[in-house]
C-alpha cells in the first residue's frame, strides 16, 4: 500500500506519465476515488492512475491546471489560467471524466 | 462493446468487491466503463441491473448468514423469555448483534465503493430522472431484503422484530446490574438511526423513532412501573429518591452511551411519570417521607426530593405541600406548648378554701411561668424558622416557590386564630432582652438578637395589636428605668421603621422624645428651685416624667380597673403636696394652657429611714439605716408612721381614709410593704397573706436588712404575660380602635371613589389595612352600618348589586 506517499503517477492513455502532489490529483474525484485506500483497488496497490481515455497533451494540461489550482486555492485576484483555445473541448470532456472543479474552465 | 458485455465486466466486478477483493481491480477501468454506458443513455439499465444484482446478493448471501447466527433459543426467547438464563441470553444476543452489525458495515463500505464506481451514473443519470442515488437504493435493499424478512421460514416475526427485542433484552439486563456491550449496541441503534420506514425520508420516519424507539419507551415504562410498585414496598422514603435519582441519570446516560440521544427527553419523561409523578405522593407521605426527614434533619434526602420534584412540577406542589403542613404541625406543636406551659398549675398547691383574694401570691407565680412560656415560645419558633432557613438553603436550592410557602406557613400558625398571643410573645421577648438579654453582650450579638425579633415580627398580621403590646412594654421599661441601653431601644425602633414602616413607629418616637424633655424638665425644674436659694437639707429631689396622654399607653399601667375614667387623687403628704404645686407652677409657667395629671401608682421614691435601737434576734442593739426604695403609694403609706408612736397603730380603713389610694393599689402596696418577708416594713396583725379591711399595721421596729438599700417590689410590676382579663381587655381595646381605623379607611376610599359596589369597598378595605391587620368582613360590615347610620354612607337604592355613595 502505498497511500501515504506524497506523490502518485498519472498515466495518459498514450503512456506518457506524471508524478505529480498526491493533494493536487485529488481535486478530481475520480483519480481521488480510485486511490482511496479503504476501497483498495489497484490504483491504491500502485499509486498509479492510467486515465486510458485522456492523451499526454491534454494530461499535462490537466496536471498544469492541478497545480494552478492547488497554489491559488486560498488566494483572490487569480491570474487566468493558460489555456490554449484548441485544447478546450477536449480539456471540457476530460474534465467531465475527471469529475472536478475543471469543469469551470468554461 | 455492447452493453451486455460491458454489464458482465461490470457486475462480475462488483462481486469482487462484495467478496472483498477490489485489489486486483482497476477504478479507472471500471469507472470508464459505467461512464460510457451512462454516456450512451443505458443509465437506466444499468441502475436497474445493479439493483437487481444488489438484491440477489442480500437474500441470497447476506441474509442466510444472518439467519445462521440466530440461535433456535433466541427465537424461542421471544415467544416465552424464560427459557435462558441471563447470561445464556446474552451471549446469543451479542452473537445476533455481531452478526448483524457486520453484514450492515460491510454493505455500507461495498455499497459506497459501488456508489463511487457508479459516480458518473448518479451525477448524469440519477439527477436527470430524479431517481434515488444508487446508494440510497441500496441502503433500503437492505431493509427490505434482510431486517424485513421473517427470522426463518418457521416463525413469522421479522429480523427487525428481533433486533428490537434483543436490544431492549440487552438494556435489561443492563438495568439489572449486567455489564453489556454498548458499542456493539451503538451500532446496531445508528443502523437503525439510518433507514427510514417507509420512502418518505422525513425526521420521525426513521426506523430507530419508528421501531425500537416507541417499543423501547413503552418496556421502559412497564419496568418503571413494577420497580416504582417494588421499590415503595421495599425500600424506605430516601432510598426510594435515591432510586429514582440513579435511574433518571442511567438512563440519561444510556441514552449518550448507547442509544440516540434524541431519545433522552423522551424516556425522562417515562422514567418521570412513572417514577416520579405517579408515586411522589406516596413517598412524600410514607413513614419515612419529608416528614421524616425534617425532623431528623436529612437534608441530602430532602434534597433529592426537592430534585425530583422540580423535574416533574415547576411549582413543587407535593414537596411545598408537605413543607407547609409540617411547619404548620411544628408551629402548632410549639403553640400548644406554650399554652399548656402557661396554664400548667404552679408548682406550689393553692391553699384551699382562702377565699378569692388569698391567691395574691398564685398569680406571681404563673405569671413568672407564663412570660417563661412565652420566652420559650419565641425560641422555638426562632429555632424552626432556623431550621427551615438551613433546610431551604441547603436542600432547597434556594428556590423561591418554596421560601413563599415556607414564609406564608409560618405566618399561618403565627397568626392562627387557636393561638391569639404570637404578638404579646414576641413584644415580651424584645422586653425580656432589653431588660436582661443583652447585658454584656457584644453589639454584633445584640444586633443579632434585634434582628430575630424582626424576622418574627415580619410574620404578624395583627401589627396594630403588636404595637399596642410594645408600647405598653416600652412604656414600662422607659418609666422604671429598666432598660439596659437606650441606643439597643432605639436601635430596634429604627429597625422596626425600616421593616414596617413610620406609621408604625411614631408614636413609638414619641415616648422617647417625651422622655428626652422630661429629662430637660427634671434638670430645669431642680436648677430653678436652687435659684430660688432657700437650701434646705432635707429637701427632696424631684425626677419627673412629662407623658403626652395619647401618646402613652396609660390605662395598661397598674390596675386601676374599678376607677376607670374617674382616677381619684391621692393625697400627698404635706412636703411632697408642697414639691408637687412648685412643678405645676414650673411648668404652667413654660407651657400655658397644658393640664398635668399626676400619676402616683407609677412613679417611685427613694426615702432614707432610720430604725430606732430595739434589741434583735442576734442580740446587736444598735441604730440602723436603710435606703428604701419603693414605690409613691408605698412611700405615702409610710409617711403616715413618721407621725405615729411606735406602739400605735393604724387600720387599713384608716390608712385608705387619709391616702385615698384606690383599694387594690393600696392593697398591694401593703401586701409588700407588711407581708413580703424580705421588706417588712410594716408589721401586720393579723399576720396573713391577704390584707383586709380591719387589719392593722405597725411600724416595724425590729426590721433589719441585709443590705443597706432596700427594693421594696410592689407585686405584679414587671411586664408579664398578661392574664386572661387583661387579655380580653387589651383585646377589646384593639377592637375598638381597629374600629375606628375600618371606618377611616372605609371614608378615605368612599371619599375618592364616590360610589363602590360593597364587595369591591371590602376588598378595598382589606387591601388598605393590610400592613396594620387584617380585619374581620363581619367587622367592615358594622362599621359600613354604622357610617350610614351617621349619614356618611348611603345605600344606593334599586342597584343591581349592594353598592353605597359617599354624602359628602
Amino acid at each position: 500500500m502505498a497511500s501515504d506517499t506524497k506523490y502518485v503517477t498519472l498515466v495518459s492513455g498514450d503512456g506518457y506519465e506524471f508524478k505529480i502532489l498526491r493533494s493536487a490529483a485529488c481535486l478530481s474525484k475520480t483519480i481521488k476515488n480510485s486511490l482511496d485506500p479503504t476501497y483498495g483497488f489497484r490504483e491504491n496497490e500502485e499509486n498509479r492512475v492510467v486515465l486510458k481515455d485522456i492523451n499526454g497533451v491534454i494530461l499535462e494540461k490537466i496536471c498544469e491546471y492541478l497545480y494552478y489550482n492547488e497554489k491559488y486555492a486560498d488566494s483572490k485576484d487569480v491570474p487566468d489560467p493558460d489555456l490554449p483555445p484548441e485544447l478546450c473541448l477536449e480539456l471540457l470532456i476530460a474534465a467531465d471524466y475527471l469529475d472536478g472543479e475543471l469543469a469551470s474552465f468554461g | 462493446m455492447d452493453f451486455e458485455q460491458t454489464w458482465s465486466i461490470i457486475s462480475s466486478a462488483f462481486q469482487e468487491i462484495r467478496t472483498k477483493n477490489a485489489s486486483r481491480l482497476s477504478y479507472e477501468e471500471l469507472y470508464r466503463h459505467a461512464y460510457r454506458v451512462v454516456l450512451r443513455k443505458k443509465g437506466e439499465d444499468l441502475y436497474n441491473r445493479v439493483c437487481d444484482s444488489e438484491h440477489v446478493w442480500l437474500s441470497g448471501n447476506v441474509l442466510p448468514s444472518i439467519r445462521a447466527l440466530i440461535a433456535p433459543n433466541l427465537v424461542a426467547d421471544l415467544e416465552s423469555p424464560e427459557g435462558m438464563t441471563t447470561s445464556e441470553r446474552r451471549v446469543v444476543g451479542e452473537r445476533f448483534l455481531k452478526g448483524l452489525r457486520q453484514a450492515w458495515g460491510d454493505h455500507q463500505v461495498c455499497q459506497s465503493m459501488l456508489a463511487d464506481v457508479l459516480m458518473y451514473m448518479d451525477r448524469v443519470y440519477c439527477q436527470d430522472h430524479r431517481r434515488p442515488s444508487i446508494y440510497a437504493t441500496a441502503m433500503i435493499l437492505f431493509r427490505d431484503d434482510v431486517l424485513d424478512s421473517r427470522i426463518s421460514d418457521l416463525y413469522d416475526r421479522s429480523i427487525l422484530d428481533l433486533l428490537n427485542s434483543v436490544i431492549l433484552g440487552q438494556i435489561q439486563m443492563e438495568r439489572a446490574g449486567d455489564v453489556i456491550d454498548k458499542h456493539l449496541i451503538k451500532s446496531c441503534v445508528y443502523m437503525l438511526d439510518g433507514l427510514h420506514a417507509s420512502k418518505l425520508e422525513s425526521e420521525d420516519q426513521r426506523l430507530y423513532n419508528v421501531s425500537f424507539e416507541q417499543a423501547y419507551l413503552q418496556t421502559s415504562r412497564e419496568f418503571y412501573r413494577q420497580e416504582a410498585q417494588l421499590l415503595l414496598a421495599e425500600s424506605d422514603a430516601g432510598g426510594y429518591c435515591r432510586s429514582a435519582h440513579r435511574r433518571i441519570y442511567e438512563e440519561e446516560d444510556r441514552c449518550k452511551s448507547t442509544l440516540m440521544e434524541s431519545t433522552m427527553p423522551k424516556i425522562q419523561n417515562v422514567v418521570e411519570e412513572e417514577l416520579i409523578s405517579n408515586r411522589l405522593r406516596e413517598v412524600v407521605e410514607m413513614e419515612s417521607g419529608v416528614r421524616f426527614m425534617i425532623d431528623n434533619d436529612r437534608i441530602d434526602e430532602l434534597s433529592l426530593v426537592y430534585d425530583l420534584n422540580s423535574r416533574v412540577d415547576d411549582k413543587k406542589t407535593e414537596l411545598t405541600q408537605a413543607i407547609q403542613k409540617r411547619i404548620v404541625e411544628m408551629g402548632t406543636d410549639i403553640s400548644n406548648a406554650a399554652i399548656v406551659a402557661s396554664q400548667a398549675p404552679a408548682p406550689v398547691s393553692a391553699p384551699p378554701a382562702d377565699g378569692d383574694k388569698g391567691k395574691g401570691a398564685m398569680p406571681e407565680k404563673s405569671l413568672n411561668q407564663q412570660t417563661a412560656a412565652a420566652l420559650r415560645w419565641v425560641e422555638d419558633v426562632l429555632q424552626l424558622k432556623d431550621k427551615f432557613d438551613r433546610i431551604w438553603r441547603d436542600a432547597f436550592q434556594s428556590d423561591n416557590t418554596l421560601q413563599s410557602a415556607i414564609t406564608r406557613s409560618f405566618g399561618d400558625f403565627i397568626n392562627s386564630p387557636n393561638f391569639p398571643r404570637s404578638s404579646e410573645y414576641i413584644s415580651l421577648f424584645i422586653d425580656e432582652n432589653m431588660k436582661k438579654g443583652i447585658k454584656g453582650k457584644t453589639e454584633l450579638e445584640v444586633d443579632a438578637v434585634l434582628d430575630k425579633a424582626i424576622i418574627l415580627l415580619r410574620y404578624i398580621q395583627d401589627r396594630d395589636l403588636f404595637e399596642r403590646y410594645y408600647k405598653k412594654h416600652l412604656c414600662r421599661r422607659l418609666l422604671m428605668n429598666k432598660s439596659i441601653s437606650n441606643e439597643v431601644e432605639k436601635q430596634m425602633i429604627s429597625k422596626m421603621k425600616m421593616d414596617l414602616g413610620n406609621n408604625f413607629t411614631t408614636k413609638l418616637e414619641a415616648m422617647f422624645k417625651d422622655m428626652t424633655i422630661s429629662e430637660e424638665l427634671t434638670s430645669g425644674f431642680k436648677r430653678h428651685i436652687e435659684g430660688l436659694g432657700q437650701k434646705d437639707p432635707k429637701r427632696i429631689e424631684l425626677s419627673i416624667n412629662v407623658l403626652t396622654s395619647m401618646t402613652w399607653p396609660l390605662e395598661t399601667m397598674g390596675s386601676s380597673d374599678d376607677t376607670e375614667g374617674k382616677r381619684p387623687h391621692a393625697n400627698f403628704p404635706p412636703a411632697i403636696d408642697r414639691l408637687r404645686r412648685g412643678f405645676e407652677k414650673y411648668y404652667n409657667d413654660k407651657h400655658s394652657g397644658r393640664r398635668l395629671t399626676w400619676l402616683a401608682q407609677m412613679g417611685s421614691a427613694d426615702i432614707k429611714a432610720v430604725f430606732p435601737r430595739v434589741p434583735q434576734k442576734d442580740g446587736s442593739f444598735k441604730e440602723r439605716r436603710h435606703d428604701l426604695n419603693v414605690s409613691t403609694f408605698g412611700m405615702i403609706v409610710l409617711l403616715l408612721f413618721n407621725d405615729l408612736p411606735s406602739d400605735q397603730y393604724l387600720t387599713f380603713e384608716e390608712i385608705q381614709a387619709q391616702t385615698n389610694i384606690p383599694q387594690p393599689d393600696l392593697i398591694r402596696n401593703l401586701q409588700s410593704l407588711a407581708v413580703a418577708p424580705k421588706t417588712r416594713i410594716l408589721v401586720k396583725e393579723p399576720m396573713s397573706k391577704d390584707v383586709k379591711p380591719t387589719d392593722k399595721f405597725f411600724f416595724n421596729e425590729g426590721f433589719n436588712g441585709k443590705f443597706v438599700k432596700i427594693k421594696v417590689g410592689v407585686v405584679s410590676s414587671g411586664n408579664k404575660v398578661e392574664n386572661d382579663r387583661e387579655r380580653r381587655e387589651t383585646e377589646k381595646k384593639n377592637d375598638d380602635s381597629r374600629g375606628f381605623c375600618i371606618e377611616a379607611a372605609i371614608v378615605r376610599i368612599m371619599k375618592q371613589r364616590k360610589e363602590l359596589p360593597h364587595q369591591q369597598l371590602v376588598l378595598e378595605t382589606l387591601s388598605q389595612l393590610v400592613n396594620q391587620f387584617k380585619p374581620e368582613v363581619g367587622m367592615i360590615k358594622k362599621r359600613i352600618e354604622s357610617l350610614i347610620e351617621r349619614e356618611y354612607l348611603e345605600r344606593i337604592d334599586g342597584a343591581s348589586i349592594d353598592s353605597y355613595r359617599y354624602l359628602a
